[in-house]
């Protein structure tokens, strides 16, 4: 039973240890949460639970490991609360069995290519961002994990409670989306119905 | 028609962007590379898109006083 009462000041004491280990990972922790939400309210909102979730877990974390890996799976699991309460449902899962290079190839309209700068001129950031949000949920997780929060398959995996393999597979699908989003909201990247 | 070395390039070349090849793998990924101007293109061209897409994902600003604000939630729930 760990029901032994701690003292005000040993309280005291592991808040501050608290604060000054766990709370230099915030920015990391933002951007995250703000590919994930998609809105800067919720992913503060987020932050903000998670740091509180960690807060009252703190006793249960163990010194020396992967402190922002233990904080990202805090604030997945936050994030699903959040997910769930606004219900929001995973998109359809489409099947893609195009080519590595389909966005390459579209960008450059099949010409002999110029420089890659004009390539990726055709990217505006909105059209990144929009083509991020537009990944359905489980494979938008681990691309935000790995590609953005620079985290290893493995941690990915410990974050997300899924097998690596699992981690692999999502991340796979998650960026071959992430470009056929790309590839439809790329300047001059042809039709694109949702913005008829 | 793609040659077969292009091919293999092709399949792996997320995993070579991933640093999660052997380095066998490595080598024979680099030295193609090294040879041909289509798949170094087509890997310059998937590198970029990572590094782009990753400093777009990370531009937005991390509201200056989020760190204060969490320590206030934390003192307060304290």
């Amino acid at each position: 039973m760990d029901h032994v009462a701690r003292t005000p000041s040993a309280e005291a004491h592991d808040r501050a240890l608290f604060e000054e280990e766990a709370l230099g990972h915030a920015d990391q922790l933002y951007r995250i949460a703000l590919r994930l939400s998609g809105s800067t309210q919720t992913a503060e909102e987020l932050v903000q639970e998670t740091y509180l979730r960690a807060l009252r877990a703190w006793r249960s974390y163990r010194p020396g490991t992967n402190l922002a890996a233990w904080l990202a799976t805090i604030l997945r699991n936050a994030y699903l609360d959040e997910a769930r309460r606004r219900s929001r449902r995973p998109a359809t899962e489409p099947l893609d069995d195009e080519s590595e290079y389909f966005l390459y190839d579209q960008l450059s309209g099949g010409r002999l290519e110029g420089p890659q700068e004009a390539l990726m001129s055709k990217l505006t950031n909105d059209a990144i961002l929009q083509s991020l949000e537009e990944v359905p949920e489980h494979f938008r997780e681990a691309v935000v994990l790995v590609d953005i929060g620079d985290f290893s398959y493995q941690e990915a995996a410990d974050i997300l409670d899924v097998p690596i393999g699992t981690v692999m597979s999502r991340l796979h699908r998650g960026r071959r989306q992430l470009k056929r989003a790309l590839a439809s909201h790329a300047i001059d990247g042809g039709e694109d119905p949702k913005r008829a | 028609m793609i040659a077969e070395p292009c091919k293999g390039v092709e399949h792996r070349l997320q995993a070579y962007l991933d640093r999660a090849l052997t380095p066998e793998e490595v080598s024979l990924i680099e030295v193609h590379l090294g040879e041909c101007q289509y798949c170094r293109q087509r890997y310059h061209f998937e590198a970029q898109l990572r590094t782009t897409v990753k400093t777009v994902c990370c531009g937005d600003p991390v509201p200056g006083d989020l760190v204060d604000r969490v320590r206030l939630a934390i003192r307060q729930s304290a």
